[in-house]
């Protein structure tokens, strides 16, 4: 087929005056030919501007614009599609996952199993029997506290020296000195903080108060220091 | 011969999953549905914005499309419905601007200056292409000119044509080519070579 043939019937089929048969073939024609299309655009913008229709160009910016609409549309059509292609592999994915925890959980727990008594023993040597908390409890905090080894119980002597030794008057009975408490770095120097929270403790509730001159005794007996309490109201202190 | 045949076969190509033929007839027809649409909407970068959806719209729809009018009927019928729709969703929700205008007329004045995508350019464009189409159709012989002009202007069908010019329809499919031929070496021969515009060729 000739060039001028195959334009002829081009320009037949866009005034709809083509054959059925010869329209089949070139409408497959024109779908794939950018230069006949090209042709077929210039036909249309001709006929616009005899019809003196409004804006043409001879580019075809629309057909550009609903083209680039349609094709950004299918891509995102496509990435779900694609995405649900990925369960089978998701699945068989989490499958696996699932089974190595599994097996990380059951290696685990034979092997507690096997070390079950070993691990109690040596806990148990390891903290000791309880420490007596109301012989304690008697201890004021003004007395020099030494540090106790963590795990050793304070022996009889100890306690009852500390219970016979004579306390200051207006001693508060709420100071506890626990026999191990944790150990850290003080921002504050003890002693000012002590004289601080005791001097505020009317603001505070009584545990929180106990709470907080217990970390500090203890943290002078790790020390050693002794925390020498500045003298104030034993009513106000104690709240009574 | 089957009326809109041509239509029907790209129709069946873009139902069977051809979008290549889609473009051919979103060519054919953008220029009138932009006219169509702009019945509606005074804005021309509106009415293109509008066409655009009612293209995508039909081609959409396209796959339920089975023929029983023309393609360009039913077109028609989506592009009418979507302009419709976009006028009443513009009434609805008016298009905010954030300009400290308090003087009402002066905020509309620049809301439609602000939407024209016109520019200078694009216009003295069309207006060139507009006088070169012209000057060549005053340069055809008249049975090329009448037969063009009777096809595009009149939308008279080949054959009706024919009875007007008194000859057979294959001559006035000859006469009609050999016009558009004409007119179209002359557009390529200014934007391609003169004007060094040969982007706008496409």
């Amino acid at each position: 087929m000739s060039n001028e043939e195959l334009d002829s019937q081009l320009s037949a089929m866009f005034d709809d005056e083509l054959p059925a048969t010869e329209c089949e073939l070139l409408a497959r024609r024109l779908a794939r030919d950018e230069q006949l299309r090209g042709r077929w655009g210039r036909y249309a913008a001709i006929g616009a501007c005899i019809r003196g229709e409004h804006g043409v160009r001879l580019s075809a910016p629309l057909a550009s614009k609903v083209s680039a609409a349609l094709t950004q549309e299918a891509a995102a059509r496509a990435a779900p599609a694609t995405d649900r292609r990925k369960p089978g592999i998701t699945w068989v994915t989490s499958l696996a996952g699932l089974a190595t925890a599994a097996a990380v959980a059951a290696i685990a727990i034979l092997w507690i199993r096997a070390q079950g008594p070993v691990l109690v023993a040596q806990s148990q040597s390891q903290s000791g029997p309880v420490p007596n908390l109301a012989a304690q409890t008697r201890m004021a905090p003004s007395t020099p506290v030494t540090a106790t080894p963590p795990g050793a119980e304070p022996s009889a002597g100890q306690v009852a020296a500390a219970l016979t030794r004579p306390r200051p008057s207006r001693e508060p009975d709420s100071y506890v000195v626990p026999l191990a408490v944790p150990q850290g770095p003080a921002l504050v120097p003890p002693t000012e903080l002590a004289n601080y929270i005791v001097a505020h403790s009317v603001y505070s509730g009584p545990l929180m108060r106990r709470n907080a001159l217990s970390a500090l005794v203890g943290e002078d007996a790790a020390a050693p220091q002794v925390i020498t309490l500045q003298p104030i109201d034993a009513t106000v202190v104690t709240g009574k | 011969m089957t009326a809109d045949a041509s239509d029907l076969s790209l129709v069946q190509r873009v139902q069977h999953g051809d979008r290549g033929a889609f473009d051919v007839l979103v060519l054919k027809y953008q220029h009138k549905v932009v006219k169509l649409v702009m019945r509606y909407v005074r804005n021309p970068a509106e009415a293109e914005d509008i066409a655009q959806d009612a293209f995508i719209k039909a081609y959409r729809a396209l796959p339920q499309f089975r023929g029983d009018s023309a393609f360009y009927t039913w077109l028609y019928r989506i592009a009418i419905n979507t302009a419709k729709n976009a006028v009443v969703a513009r009434d609805r929700n008016p298009v905010d601007f954030d300009l400290d205008m308090t003087n009402n007329e002066e905020s509309y004045e620049m809301q439609g200056r602000l939407k024209d995508s016109e520019t200078p350019e694009a216009l003295v464009l069309t207006d060139e292409i507009r006088t070169t189409v012209n000057a060549a159709i005053a340069n055809l012989p008249d049975d090329l000119r009448t037969a063009i002009v009777l096809r595009e202007l009149e939308g008279l069908s080949y054959e009706e044509i024919a009875a007007t010019m008194d000859c057979p329809v294959g001559t006035v499919r000859s006469r009609i080519f050999r016009a558009r031929e004409a007119i179209d070496s002359r557009l390529r021969e200014v934007f391609e070579g003169g004007l060094g515009r040969a982007e706008e060729i496409g």
